[in-house]
């Protein structure tokens, strides 16, 4: 059964609802969830630089080994009885930096392959397109191994081919924006009005009409980040241990798990789940919220 | 057509190949010689003797002769086994296929009936449970979801899939083929993307004009708006999403040990074993492009227009 | 009506629901038409009168929300119970519930999967068989991925006795050869991309009559097509109407070739009917009685020039003044009141505060305008 009611009022004066207020119920809460997230992520990461701690993460409470949430531990602690709290807050140190790095280097290089491609049209275009397959050809994790092969397991290396291999999807949708901006004659009109080049691509293209996109595809880059940094810490290339990162802390608990000790390797594992999902929930929110303005 | 198709995918490889060869050449030490020494090009040590022997030290010189020697399926030696690389891959390789193809099945079987059920009903609390479920399984740790599934399968269950120490082989062996299946079909954190993108398609091509014109018809829609509406968005999906279900599959591989070319890949990562590394990374990017090629294929089959171009 | 009626429409309403406005849209605001065995309705009115949503509410094929609320459309097809009127929304109001304020409806509750299904089942053995449907834009209105042959045949095979695959190509052949499309049997085995749109319309035509339809319904079926393949396509209609004399209900905003097909004329505007007669009637220039929107509209035709000369201002076209109404946000009184040129003193009260009823005003001609309201037989609103 669906209700339809129709407000009081004229028409004509009613205020057109804002794009938020007018989105559905399920992206608002996708998107104010990961938000939420973001702002946890980012608390917690200043926390853990700060050294604000609830408790040594290397400390070893041998009263308590693999303990639920309880006492003195709001998470709990892990095999060894360390806080498994600080070493989550201080796990977001192992990918938070180095994620910025990744999103960075997409949207800049992005961007610029993207106006490039977007302005030249044509050959740059082919360009950026055949850039976009050859990234996607092999497998990123693959490329990782290789790269981690070829010079160390250092996880700036890795955050520099993620952006790197993020930046055609990034080019490629500046391109397709200002293709759109194009057919309907903006950016002629705007060279006609005698503006420089610069402020055009920077100000109005990149500003004005790339920035909601930009930052989506942001969220979702920090969320594939984060996806890499764990999955590699995972396999034991990130950071060793006794530094906790949510991958390594996953996969020392693994032999406890088998014993019937779920919570030291579920705990972090549950923080890896809840905060890509935010990132994730975050950036296809907005796309639709995004997406059903521009559609009405 | 196809010959375009074949030139791109050529030209694809061609690139990936150029990737690895800048990222080997920027290392530290000098991988390449030891590449081409592993292929066999060359035993000398010095440069001069290698002037000498004819062996190529420009870089242009080494990417060609690596490449020549890649055309005659000639991929390396591993440094750690010293075994060629392509046989240690084309006998790792069908147990990776296997969990690829698999678990890119799982991954459907999930999304498709997810995507059908939400496009008929976008607004019944269980589409929107659906759909968030859908987007918590996308965000599962793979690895951690194995642990689970190991632990239910075994000591809940009581099923030993996995071989014990007793000669006997294991009673539910089969068992334990379909599990890392499973959990890489699951949370491979593609289930999102695929299903809202066939939902999107679906949804896309209803409201298209001539499905309009089959339902004044009292056509069964179905029959109208499957080639576009669902056949073509499976393939582009399945085409898309294979490298990151062969990323997942190496996660996989540390789980349930499988011996696989994921596993391959991390020990090659381990031991700096870059002949393996590369031959991998290469034979994964033209499986990626294969299936690409086979979506293309599909495509100009189904699309007038582009069968005729 | 001397004929039976094949479709009766009565008080048929169609709204959609703005989300961002918080309003509906108004589409259909009680709309009755009658159409008569063999007759030609010819349905007239600019882009937003509504006219398209009524001809898509008969088949339910209104996409939106809630689309149909009210109203009654009645059919007399040759179903197994010889001609047997039925009402194709019976039901429609155990589905829906509708609120008024002021006369006018402020909220309405539809059980929209309900009504779905409900009405999916009774147009089973109407939609395509009894009641067939062309398209504008008929290159994207036919499956870009099937053969124009296979999807002939499919109606045939759905719609007709045959069922050989053989057969059913023949038959098709022979409509395509009867919308004088060239080289049929090419034809037949051609994507609709390798076909240009006036052949595409033929060949919606020919799918649409190859199943025999007690109505066909033709929604703007030369808008979008070139103007020297639009006079064809009218041609080959007339054609049709005079060698199969199906009972036709075409909707167009073009008043010529609504003048060319049909025999009676409705004009619609906001969303309601305000002039209903016989073609030569209605059309006629300067004829009278007239609704005043009819008159406007035939004045700012181009060819009502070169008829002796009419009101051309400064050499100019003239346009009837003021914007088109919103039908989100329709006027208490007389929907075209706000741009009509001839209110008078007398009735200007009326013209603001209430809606005219459709009037009889002559045989089989009736007009929504206070000026002819008082006129024989003034029928309740709605007509």
């Amino acid at each position: 059964m669906r209700r339809y009611r129709e407000a009081a009022g004229e028409v004509a004066e009613r205020p057109e609802r804002s794009r938020w207020r007018a989105a559905a119920l399920g992206d608002r809460a996708a998107v104010g969830y990961g938000l939420l997230v973001v702002g946890l992520v980012v608390i917690s990461y200043v926390v853990g630089a700060a050294g604000w701690l609830p408790d040594d993460p290397s400390r070893m409470d041998m009263a308590r080994l693999n303990a639920p949430p309880g006492a003195g531990h709001a998470l709990g602690t892990d095999f060894l009885g360390r806080d498994i709290l600080s070493r989550l807050i201080v796990g977001i140190q192992a990918y938070f930096l180095p994620g910025l790095l990744a999103v960075a280097i997409s949207l800049a290089l992005g961007a610029a392959l993207g106006v490039t491609a977007g302005y030249r049209g044509g050959r740059a275009e082919a360009l950026v397109t055949y850039l976009s397959n050859l990234v996607d050809a092999v497998p990123r994790l693959v490329l990782v191994l290789l790269v981690i092969a070829a010079f160390r397991a250092d996880i700036y290396y890795v955050m520099l081919v993620v952006g790197i291999t993020g930046a055609p999807a990034v080019a490629s949708i500046i391109a397709g924006k200002i293709q759109f901006l194009r057919q309907k004659s903006f950016i002629e009109a705007a060279h006609v009005l005698g503006l420089p080049t610069r402020v055009i691509v920077l100000k109005h293209i990149l500003w004005y009409n790339c920035a909601p996109l930009l930052i989506i595809q942001a969220t979702l880059g920090m969320g594939e980040a984060i996806l890499v940094e764990t999955s590699l810490s995972y396999l034991g290339f990130g950071v060793q241990e006794p530094t906790p990162s949510w991958g390594n802390m996953v996969q020392a608990g693994a032999n406890y798990f088998f014993h019937g000790k779920f919570w030291p390797s579920t705990a972090p594992a549950l923080a890896i789940l809840f905060t890509i999902l935010g990132f994730h929930l975050l950036g296809d929110g907005l796309n639709n919220i995004l997406e059903s303005k521009s559609a009405s | 057509m196809a010959a375009r198709e074949l030139a791109l995918t050529a030209l694809l490889l061609v690139g990936v190949s150029l990737v690895v060869f800048v990222i080997l050449h920027l290392s530290p030490g000098d991988p390449f010689s030891v590449l081409l020494e592993g292929q066999g090009s060359g035993h000398a040590v010095s440069t001069s003797v290698r002037e000498a022997l004819g062996v190529p030290t420009t870089w242009y010189g080494r990417y060609l002769a690596w490449l020549g020697n890649m055309a005659h399926g000639n991929l390396g030696t591993s440094i750690r086994t010293g075994v060629p690389v392509a046989s240690e891959i084309a006998r790792a390789g069908p147990s990776t296929l296997y969990l690829t193809l698999g678990s890119l099945l799982v991954t459907l079987l999930l999304a498709v009936p997810v995507a059908l059920y939400s496009t008929s009903r976008t607004a019944g609390a269980l589409a929107r449970a659906l759909t968030l479920a859908v987007y918590l399984v996308s965000a599962v740790p793979v690895f951690w979801l194995g642990y689970v599934v190991i632990y239910l399968v075994i000591h809940r269950f009581g099923v030993f899939p996995l071989l014990s120490a007793s000669a006997e082989p294991a009673r539910h062996g089969w068992l334990y083929g379909l599990l890392p299946i499973v959990v890489l079909g699951v949370a491979n954190g593609t289930v999102s993307e695929v299903t809202r993108h066939l939902r999107g398609e679906i949804g896309r091509v209803l409201t298209e004009d001539y499905i309009r014109t089959a339902r004044a018809k009292g056509a069964p829609v179905w029959r109208h708006a499957f080639k576009e509406g669902f056949l073509l968005p499976m393939t582009e999906m399945i085409a898309a999403k294979i490298p990151f279900v062969i990323g997942g599959a190496i996660i996989v591989e540390q789980v349930f040990n499988w011996p696989g070319l994921g596993r391959m890949a991390w020990q090659a990562a381990q031991d700096r074993d870059f002949p393996v590394i590369l031959g991998i990374a290469l034979v994964a990017a033209a499986f990626v492009r294969l299936a690409s090629l086979l979506r293309s294929v599909i495509y100009a089959g189904v699309n007038p227009r582009t069968a005729t171009e | 009506m001397t004929r039976p009626a094949v479709l009766e429409i009565r008080d048929l309403r169609t709204y959609f629901y703005s989300r961002a406005k918080e309003a509906f849209i108004r589409s259909v605001d009680g709309v009755s038409l009658a159409v008569a065995a063999g007759e030609t309705l010819g349905v007239v009115g600019e882009s937003g009168s509504g006219k398209s949503v009524t001809a898509l509410s008969i088949l339910s094929l209104v996409g939106g929300s809630p689309g149909v609320i009210t109203g009654t459309i009645e059919f007399a097809g040759a179903t197994g119970a010889g001609t047997a009127r039925r009402n194709l929304l019976e039901d429609l109001g155990r589905y829906v519930r509708v609120s008024e304020r002021d006369g006018r409806i402020v909220a309405v509750t539809k059980d929209e999967p309900g009504w779905r299904a409900r009405v999916e089942r009774a147009l089973t053995g109407v939609r395509g068989k009894e009641i067939a449907m062309i398209f504008q834009n008929p290159k994207s209105s036919l499956n870009p991925f099937l053969t124009v042959g296979q999807q002939i045949s499919e109606a045939i095979r759905l719609h007709t006795p045959v069922t050989d695959a053989g057969e059913a190509k023949e038959r098709a052949i022979g409509w395509l050869e009867r919308v004088r499309m060239d080289s049929p049997r090419l034809r037949f085995d051609q994507y609709p991309d390798g076909l240009s749109g006036g052949m595409c319309q033929r060949a919606m035509i020919a799918m649409a009559l190859a199943s025999e339809p007690s109505l066909l319904i033709a929604d703007e079926p030369t808008t979008g097509l070139d103007a020297t393949i639009q006079s064809r396509v009218v041609a080959l209609l007339a054609e049709l109407k005079s060698e199969f004399g199906v009972t036709t209900l075409l909707i167009s905003h073009d008043v010529r070739v609504v003048s060319r097909l049909a025999d009676t004329v409705a004009v619609m505007y906001g969303g309601t009917v305000m002039e209903h007669g016989p073609a030569r009637d209605v059309l006629a220039p300067g004829s009278e009685p007239k609704h005043p929107y009819t008159a406007a509209l035939l004045a700012s035709l181009p060819s009502a020039q070169t008829n002796g000369g009419r009101r051309t201002v400064d050499g100019r076209l003239p346009v009837i003044r003021g914007e088109v109404v919103d039908t989100m946000d329709v006027p208490r009184g007389c929907r075209f009141y706000a741009r009509c040129d001839r209110v008078t003193e007398a009735i200007r009260a009326r013209c603001l505060g209430q809606e005219p009823a459709l009037a009889t005003v002559a045989a089989g001609h009736r007009i929504r305008c206070h000026l002819y309201a008082g006129e024989t037989c003034a029928e309740t609103r709605p007509g």
